[in-house]
């Protein structure tokens, strides 16, 4: 098989090393533009996610692959190229497709079951595609990639229960209330941790929300933020791939939340026994020292409530007190509670990986068989025989109309006449193998196959 | 027709059992768990059907024996379970429901081949389908109850295991035992206000003083239930988990007794 991958990623350098080889955007369609133009591969195709930077190309060529995308990347970066390649790795053949079909998996992720890693693919493939470096061989192979992809999380555990505290929060929303549209959430604390867990909810539309905050206007800043559907500060990690959250376990989970405008007012810090009568969700995430959610100050006020309430304390030292969690219709969870909730969702996500590589391992089957398939040997071999069989049968049928002697050489006669029309087909297809590109003669065969219908002749073989 | 009506006897409860195993395969794999399920309606129509078919064969509507009872009983728990879905489009407590509507059926079904029944209960049938309908009502609210009980007790202690994530939310489930309740209540009043007319016209079987006197209890203890959850929660704010507790309380009860009723007859 003429597929090969060169690559880097996570698990061979850390990201200020493969930030240097980053094909992301225009220098993707750039690089594969330049091997469109040059005819250096035959079809190529860049998968740049932000643990990844992955050329999949098809080519005869004896030609050093790896220092040629290593050249052309300093060209871009305008930078020397590296002298240690020891970080990158290069499969051929069917271990070129096993790669990418784990990678569609995400069993190479980062956080094994994210759910980012099927889109980057398909992504790549429509670059690939719009560049026209992808040919036969590549469409079947990234068609199959996606199938995988899709296999893999339809059929295994593999992406479910959430990897993140933020998603773990939200998912125990979930588990308490049916919808949270109609909810009012509190928001305790205005700072990053805070947001976070904010903005996850107002994907699944939270209703209303109430921040409240040490200094008022800063809890005013961020519910205006939240009401208007608007983006904060991005940090620099975000900036240089804004696919990647600030937690890469965030990544494991449902892509960024759309932002949209909700009904969000602030308070300060003294409001907060009122508002929890109204809230339904309460998420603390303050800097303070001292508990800030207290028996004394809110037992009261949570007895004179009538539904259900779920307080989150992602902060620490932790914002509420232990006491509050043993009142009725009152669910406390904090840190430790979510990292157990992560940690297990992770572990079940583990115990799913021997289903998905079975996925992977039929797959990479499949697709070698069709790729020996639509080999020239093997098709001509079963044109030969389709031919024959045509023969044999026509034989048996007109046979008893001619007389004994002629009878006796219907046999040589047939067979030198489909030799005659089989000598022009069987001469193309084996100068197809010697001299065309793979694509280029997976194609044509694939073509001669379903003109003779070879594959129904191969599947009563087997 | 009575080779069919045999026949479906045995059918019926292989069909409630396949419904209890797809639904198990949805709780325990987590797949389709918001996808409807066309086998409750197939499964409803195939018992209405086997129901038309025995009435007709008795010339009557064959409510009377304990037998076709339970029979109704599975039918319209299958009725009020698909309305369920339909509206909640959640389909992960089913595998509860449907295992509970196949021993309905499987003891009904043995009981038909005991002997006892069937037979037809004339005008009584005004009195005795609300009445189904109502212990169907309270079985769904007791099955609701005690899954909210057994949901809350976990999120509470922060249990993460096997139930976590499987089960409806915990204010659907509450929201689904309070509303079964209110149709309890509604059933119920319907139920126990046409006894009473039957009785009091000499048209209930006359003279069967202790079976009388043994559903006037069920009916009152299981009319209580369903009040007090239903008002409780709604003029006394009382807590979803004061109404489960009711609910799961005065089933059992109302099991007992009607159970023990049985034993004794």
């Amino acid at each position: 098989m003429d597929l090969s991958v060169i690559g880097i990623n996570h698990h061979t350098a850390p990201v200020e090393v493969r930030e240097r080889f980053a094909l992301a955007g225009e220098p993707g369609e750039q690089f594969l533009r330049a091997v469109h133009r040059e005819s250096v591969f035959d079809e190529a195709l860049v998968l740049d996610t932000c643990n990844r930077t992955e050329v999949y190309f098809v080519s005869r060529s004896d030609r050093d692959a790896l220092e040629y995308i290593l050249s052309h990347v300093a060209r871009l970066k305008d930078a020397a190229p590296p002298t240690d390649t020891s970080v990158f790795y290069h499969h051929d053949g069917p271990a070129a497709a096993r790669h990418l079909f784990r990678v569609a998996g995400a069993l190479d992720s980062q956080i094994v079951g994210e759910h980012e890693v099927l889109g980057q693919v398909r992504a790549a493939y429509r670059q690939a595609v719009q560049a026209r470096t992808a040919g036969f061989l590549m469409n079947k192979l990234l068609h199959a990639a996606l199938r995988t992809g899709k296999r893999v999380r339809s059929e295994t555990d593999l992406g479910r229960g959430s990897a993140s505290v933020a998603q773990a929060a939200v998912d125990l929303a979930g588990q308490v209330f049916t919808d949270l549209a109609d909810k009012t959430v509190l928001l305790i604390g205005a700072g990053q941790t805070a947001e976070t867990a904010a903005r996850r909810l107002i994907a699944p539309g939270v209703g209303r929300m109430i921040v409240a905050n040490r200094t008022l206007e800063r809890a005013e800043r961020l519910a205006e933020a939240l009401a208007a559907g608007q983006g904060d500060d991005i940090d620099e990690d975000q900036a240089r791939c804004p696919a990647m959250p600030a937690d890469p376990r965030d990544q494991a989970d449902a892509p960024a939340p759309a932002r949209q405008a909700i009904r969000a007012r602030a308070i300060d810090l003294g409001g907060i026994g009122e508002a929890i009568v109204e809230a339904d969700l309460v998420i603390c995430s303050t800097g303070s020292p001292e508990p800030v959610l207290t028996m004394q100050s809110l037992a009261g006020p949570i007895r004179r409530r009538s539904g259900l309430l779920l307080i989150v304390d992602i902060a620490v030292p932790r914002d509420v007190e232990a006491e509050l969690g043993d009142l009725p219709n009152v669910f406390l969870y904090n840190m430790n509670d979510l990292d157990r909730v992560v940690a297990r969702n992770i572990e079940r996500r583990r115990e799913e990986i021997p289903r998905a590589e079975a996925i992977v391992d039929h797959e990479v089957e499949q697709f070698v068989t069709w790729y020996d398939s639509r080999q020239a040997a093997a098709t001509i071999a079963l044109l030969q025989r389709r031919f024959d069989m045509l023969r044999q049968a026509q034989i048996t049928r007109y046979g008893g109309k001619f007389a004994d002697g002629a009878r006796d050489q219907l046999d040589p006669f047939t067979k030198g006449l489909c030799s005659k029309m089989l000598h022009g087909p069987i001469v193309f297809l084996k100068a197809l193998a010697a001299e065309a590109s793979t694509g280029d003669q997976l194609a044509a065969v694939d073509t001669i196959r379903r003109m003779f219908d070879l594959d129904e002749l191969e599947e009563d073989d087997a | 027709m009575d080779t069919l009506l045999a026949l479906a006897k045995w059918v019926l409860p292989l069909v409630y059992l396949a419904l209890a195993i797809d639904y198990g395969a949805t709780f325990i794999l987590r797949v389709r768990t918001h996808a409807r399920n066309p086998g409750v309606v197939v499964a409803i129509v195939l018992h209405a059907a086997v129901l038309i078919a025995r009435g007709v064969r008795l010339g009557g509507a064959p409510v009377d024996t304990v037998a076709e009872v339970l029979s109704l009983v599975a039918v319209s728990s299958a009725v009020v379970y698909w309305a369920i879905e339909s509206f909640t489009r959640d389909r992960r407590a089913g595998v509860f429901v449907f295992l509970l509507v196949f021993l309905c059926q499987y003891t009904a079904s043995l009981l038909l081949a005991a002997g006892r029944g069937p037979g037809h209960a004339g005008p009584g049938w005004l009195h005795i389908v609300p009445a189904c309908l109502a212990y169907t009502a309270m079985g769904f609210a007791a099955l609701y109850a005690g899954l909210y009980l057994l949901g809350q007790r976990n999120l509470k202690q922060h249990r993460v295991g096997l139930l976590f994530d499987r089960l409806p939310a915990l204010e659907r489930l509450g929201a689904m035992c309070w509303g079964a309740l209110l149709v309890g209540l509604v059933f119920m009043t319907v139920s126990i206000v046409t006894g009473a007319m039957m009785y009091s016209r000499g048209t209930a079987g006359g003279g069967i003083e202790a079976k009388v006197t043994a559903k006037i209890i069920i009916g009152s203890i299981a009319w209580l239930t369903c009040a007090a959850g239903v008002l409780g929660r709604r003029l006394a704010k009382w807590s979803l988990v004061r109404v489960a507790v009711v609910a799961v309380i005065g089933f059992v009860v109302v099991v007992a007794y009607l159970v023990t009723s049985i034993v004794m007859s």
